[in-house]
């Protein structure tokens, strides 16, 4: 992998859902790269494609039109919970399994021995200073500490992309704030990309980019001039 | 509103709306398959009790009414069709010149009969030789006499000249007891043995016998009525027999006196009924089970959109629908499904009635036609409304969102498990058996004469709490096992699931309510399968040792009383091809005290081999144990439980009966000596009777003669060993083989088309037991759903996900096999030991259908397997769409 590979990049890529009289284009036309080590902030009306868009940097959407590349993760992502991480926009944890469990789930669907997942687990909800959630089940969890453990979940398996999908949507200030400063130390401490969606404009202003979407099209794409590491291109 | 509501029902959940409308109308199937079969068998057994009628009423003319007035009143009374008198006269004796030799006969009866009365009465008469009109005579009286149709026979008469008439023809008397009953006798008084000899002479001869008597002895000549009555009897037997008994009430109120009624129709419609509230009670224990579970799962089903309804309330509340309203709506779904569910139903079971009884009724009656599908429909509504309209009411009112989680349990124990619920009806229930199945208890009691019939319902709390409990602790213990032992499972599920599987176990121990309501599903259906199989073919077993202990055996040959027929003839049956084995059997009549009782000389080594004897028959020994006893003890015998109350007898002691002596036709004392106690023997009258070694009855009566040969075919080609036997024989003996005694002998339920029955039950346990393999995926789908799509989007594989559930399809199959095994085992030993009244003889072991409960468990396991399957499949699809609905 060269300096310059990309961790992911999109040539012209575009998404559909459906076909003929009931398509919806929901990307269009996107040509972007997120480069190791980036901030973005992805921000859009809403329905203006963020999630589709983000759901094909995860590789969970297929980009029906243009190309896609992972060039520097070595291919396509999907099962490699080690390559991109992701929280989606709503409660993503499986109900029956408690918040260990659930941040040990990719790892172990990956391959891992389930004892080692589960210390891995532990040790990313540390460092999250999550402990006193280790053992609560989903239901007897808040939307925030929800998110937090899904951000843990991201964390455990250290991937070098991390993709947040309004993350911070159903929470109130303080908490989505604290979501915020989580994921921004997460991926501080893996040494990650890390690619968040957002309607909210403070929240946009902490990160070094700040991607618009409209209609399905990336309309604009500027960069804080102090970030050094802004290297998007048309 | 409504209309718009259903149509959206309709376009988004039509899974769920087809499931429910599956549960109602397999229930509603089920209830009017199994109700018009019942109807249908109780019209068949009226029907069959009155056409095995000869004469439905005989009435005793008084001896100083006018015979003509009696036949007038007798004649005008609703529902008599016709009415013709016959003439009794006792005979000293018959005698006969053949072949210049004199036989003399004991008593007999004369029969005056007109000469319409054997077209009248079409199975009184059996016709074996001869003329059909002029002097008959009795088969046995006629080999008594050694007569054939053309000789002369004397009629001995008290106080005055013999008559001497020509005989005609020869004939048999299918039902002598009844033709030769003591009209008017208490029901408790011991029935009077038929005369052994018979003579029917035409009016004529009769007119001029009771002129010569009469006026001598007037007590030895009586008149009677034969009446014939219209057969248009309501289906049901216990009905016809109130009305049949209320008409002879009626005219003997009527004849003031003039006359007295033998209700022969009543008498034979009162055995019919108990026979009747048996098929009752089999439908109640048989078939409720399965229509209760079949309701169950439809609102598990129903359920299982819990979900997806709370959601749709609370949208509906913020719209400010009002209580009423949701229950409007709901009650509209619940008719919808109702009226489809049951229409098809319906539909069904005319097709299994056309398919398996030929006609789309079950051969019912009008009105039980109606009476049943209407019934059956009103449960199906029920249980939608149950499924439906219940649980939308209750979510409305109890406003707790949160509670659509409850799936995952950290829950408090339910109420039931907390007081232990299980194990109290469990208790409840063996109570229950053991008081049921005590001797002298009698599920049905329909006693003799009596109008009404009381069955014991509380029997049925045996089998039904035993339901309730068994059902209730499968789920305690497989919550326990979910819950308790995570390393257990975790073993258990890591052949499908890998090195997920400790993620898979801990998942379904957090599931576990979820779970545990779809093995304790899976088991009730498999239960229900297992023990209708167990106890359709236990019952069926049972009919076949009914039928061989009233013939006898495959084939019996029957000589004629007063025959001497040798054992040694034994021989020449065995040659006829097909016959496995020959046993002679004697049969003599044996005083002991008063009291007049069949007596049976076997040859205790060898009966087994021809006839089946069962444990059930005998008390203080098996089978087994009792004929070597007879065998290595030459005065050895065997009587009935009731003599050995009625004599105070111990065994080992010896009793005294009194038998006729072959030569000098005297009554002599042989001593015996009691070792044990026959309730029921091949061929014996279902009273009292005497079990005896052939040779030592043979050496004490210098009299060898053999009753009956019991001919072992093997149970193959009965019909065809029986033809080449009554070929050799002649007519002097009876042949009879046991598909004869399968139609008309026996109880009426055995008539009934059970295997009909049992067809329709187990087809629908095999429905059941696949829809509750299927179905119980249904449950958790909202939830499985979502978890898949999580799984998926975090990287999960096909086949990991498949794992999954399998794990949990595995779970469901092992735990729901082993408590349904076990439950239907339980469960058909307490059927058959609550139903003892309806076998005869009751059963020792169980019968079971492997090959059927093989069928079953592979259908319910695929079932199981194929909505895994196809919950992984289908889960796997849209999962990022999935997780965005969330
Ligand atoms: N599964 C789907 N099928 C059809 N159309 C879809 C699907 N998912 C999204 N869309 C449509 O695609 C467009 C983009 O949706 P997307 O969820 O990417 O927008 P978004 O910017 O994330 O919106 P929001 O801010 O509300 O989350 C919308 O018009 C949406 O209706
Ligand atoms: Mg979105």
């Amino acid at each position: 992998m060269s300096e310059t590979a990309a961790l992911f990049s999109a040539k012209a890529a575009g998404h559909t859902y459906g076909a003929d009289d009931t398509a919806v284009v929901a990307v269009r036309d996107v040509t972007c790269s997120v480069m190791s080590g980036s901030r973005i902030a992805l921000t859009g009306p809403s329905g203006s494609g963020k999630s589709t868009l983000l759901h094909m940097m995860a590789g969970l959407e297929q980009a029906t039109r243009g190309s896609v590349s992972w060039d520097a993760l070595g291919g396509h992502p999907a099962g490699r919970p080690d390559q991109v991480g992701v929280i989606f926009q709503g409660i993503s944890l499986i109900p029956s399994l408690d918040a260990v469990q659930n941040v040990a789930l990719p790892l172990v669907i990956d391959g891992m021995p389930y004892e080692e997942a589960q210390e891995r687990a532990r040790d990313a909800i540390g460092r999250l200073g999550l402990d006193a959630l280790a053992a609560k089940l989903p239901d007897e969890l808040s939307g925030g500490q929800s998110q937090r453990i899904a951000v843990a979940r991201v964390l455990a398996a250290g991937p070098k992309l991390i993709l947040a999908d309004e993350p911070t949507g159903q929470l109130d200030r303080a908490a989505g704030i604290h979501v915020i400063d989580v994921l921004i130390e997460t991926a501080d401490q893996l040494d990650a990309a890390l690619v968040v969606s957002t309607h909210d404009r403070t929240i946009a202003a902490r990160f070094a980019s700040r991607w618009t979407m409209h209609d399905g099209a990336l309309t604009s794409m500027t960069a804080s001039n102090e970030d050094p590491i802004d290297r998007t291109t048309e | 509103m409504i209309s718009i509501w259903l149509r959206g029902l309709i376009t988004r959940r039509p899974g769920a709306l087809i499931a429910t409308v599956a549960g109602v109308t397999i229930a509603v199937a089920l209830l009017a398959s199994l109700g018009s079969f019942l109807a249908s068998a109780q019209a068949s057994m009226t029907v069959r009790a009155a056409s095995g009628v000869a004469v439905d009423w005989q009435v005793q003319v008084a001896a100083d009414a006018k015979i003509a007035a009696v036949q007038s009143t007798v004649k005008s009374a609703p529902g008599v069709t016709a009415a013709l008198p016959v003439g009794f006269a006792q005979t000293s004796g018959l005698s006969a010149t053949t072949q210049g030799t004199t036989q003399n006969t004991g008593s007999g009866v004369v029969l005056g009969i007109p000469s319409n009365y054997a077209a009248t009465f079409p199975g009184q008469i059996r016709f074996l030789t001869g003329a059909r009109d002029g002097v008959l005579i009795a088969q046995q009286t006629a080999s008594n006499l050694h007569v054939a149709p053309g000789d002369v026979v004397a009629i001995r008469l008290t106080g005055t000249k013999p008559v001497t008439v020509t005989v005609a023809g020869v004939v048999d008397l299918p039902q002598a007891n009844s033709l030769f009953q003591t009209v008017g006798a208490p029901v408790s008084a011991q029935p009077t043995a038929p005369p052994d000899n018979v003579l029917l002479v035409p009016e004529s001869v009769f007119a001029k016998i009771s002129a010569a008597v009469t006026p001598v002895h007037p007590e030895l000549v009586s008149h009677q009525l034969h009446v014939a009555r219209s057969h248009a009897l309501p289906s049901d037997p216990a009905v016809s027999y109130v009305s049949v008994t209320e008409a002879a009430h009626n005219l003997e109120a009527k004849l003031a006196g003039a006359g007295r009624i033998g209700d022969n129709l009543g008498a034979s419609l009162d055995a019919a009924r108990g026979d009747s509230s048996y098929a009752t009670v089999l439908f109640l224990f048989l078939g409720l089970p399965g229509a209760v579970l079949a309701g169950i799962l439809t609102v598990a089903v129903a359920n299982s959109g819990a979900d997806r309804r709370r959601r749709e309330q609370a949208l509906l509340r913020t719209r400010g629908a009002s209580p009423r309203l949701v229950a409007r709506l709901a009650t509209a779904e619940a008719l919808l499904v109702g009226v489809i569910g049951g229409a098809i139903g319906l539909g069904l079971s005319a097709i299994v009635g056309a398919v398996v009884f030929g006609s789309a009724s079950f051969g019912a009656s009008p009105l039980s036609a109606i009476l049943w599908p209407v019934g059956a429909f009103i449960a199906g509504l029920a249980i939608a409304v149950l499924a439906v309209v219940l649980p939308a009411v209750r979510d409305f009112r109890s406003i707790i969102v949160s509670d659509a989680r409850a799936q995952i349990s950290r829950r408090r124990k339910p109420l039931w498990m907390t007081i232990y619920l299980d194990y109290l009806l469990l208790a409840v229930a063996s109570i229950v058996l053991v008081i049921t199945t005590q001797a002298g208890y009698s599920l049905v009691l329909a006693p003799e004469g009596v109008a009404s019939i009381q069955v014991n319902y509380w029997a049925f709390f045996g089998p039904g709490l035993l339901w309730i409990g068994a059902g209730l602790l499968t789920w305690r213990l497989s919550n326990f096992a979910l819950s308790r032992a995570p390393r257990a499972l975790t073993r258990f599920v890591r052949p499908v699931t890998g090195n997920l599987a400790p993620i898979a176990a801990a998942s379904m121990s957090r599931q576990r309510s979820l779970l545990s309501r779809a093995i304790v599903m899976f088991a009730l259906a498999l239960a229900f399968a297992g023990s209708t199989a167990i106890f359709n073919s236990t019952y069926q077993q049972q009919a076949e040792v009914d039928a061989r202990l009233t013939n006898g055996a495959d084939v019996t040959v029957t000589e004629p009383p007063g025959s001497a027929v040798p054992p040694s003839a034994a021989s020449s049956i065995a040659g006829v091809a097909g016959v496995k084995s020959v046993e002679p059997l004697q049969h003599r009549y044996a005083y002991v005290g008063s009291d007049l009782q069949d007596l049976f000389g076997v040859r205790a080594s060898s009966i087994a081999a021809a006839t089946s004897l069962q444990d059930a028959y005998f008390q203080q020994g098996t089978a087994a144990q009792l004929m070597a006893k007879l065998a290595a003890q030459p005065d050895a015998i065997l009587v009935s439980a009731e003599t050995v109350k009625d004599f105070q007898l111990h065994s080992g002691e010896t009793i005294n009966l009194r038998l006729q002596n072959s030569v000098t036709k005297k009554l002599v004392a042989v001593p015996f000596r009691y070792v044990g106690v026959a309730n029921e023997f091949p061929t014996a009258p279902k009273d009292s009777f005497f079990i005896a070694n052939a040779d030592y009855v043979a050496k004490m009566t210098g009299d060898a003669s053999v009753g009956a040969f019991l001919v072992n075919t093997g149970g193959q080609s009965t019909d065809s060993v029986a033809a080449s036997l009554k070929q050799k024989l002649g007519t002097t003996a009876s042949v009879v083989p046991i598909g004869a005694a399968r139609s008309s002998v026996g109880s009426s339920l055995t008539s009934v088309d059970l295997a009909g029955l049992t067809r329709v039950e187990l087809a629908f346990a095999l429905l059941l037991a696949a829809a509750a393999g299927g179905l119980v995926f249904a449950l958790g789908l909202a939830e499985r759903r979502r978890t898949f799509a999580i799984a998926s989007v975090l990287g999960a594989s096909r086949r990991q996900l498949r794992g999954l559930v399998l794990a949990e399809a595995a779970a469901i199959a092992v735990g729901g096999a082993i408590a349904g095994v076990l439950l239907g085992v339980v469960l058909s030993q307490m059927l058959v030991a609550v139903l003892t009244g309806v076998f005869d003889p009751p059963p020792t072991i169980l019968t079971v259908p492997v090959g059927y409960l093989l069928v079953t468990a592979v259908i319910a396991l695929a079932a199981i397997a194929g909505a895994a399957l196809l919950s992984a499949r289908e889960s796997r699809r849209p999962a990022i769409e999935t997780l965005r609905d969330i």
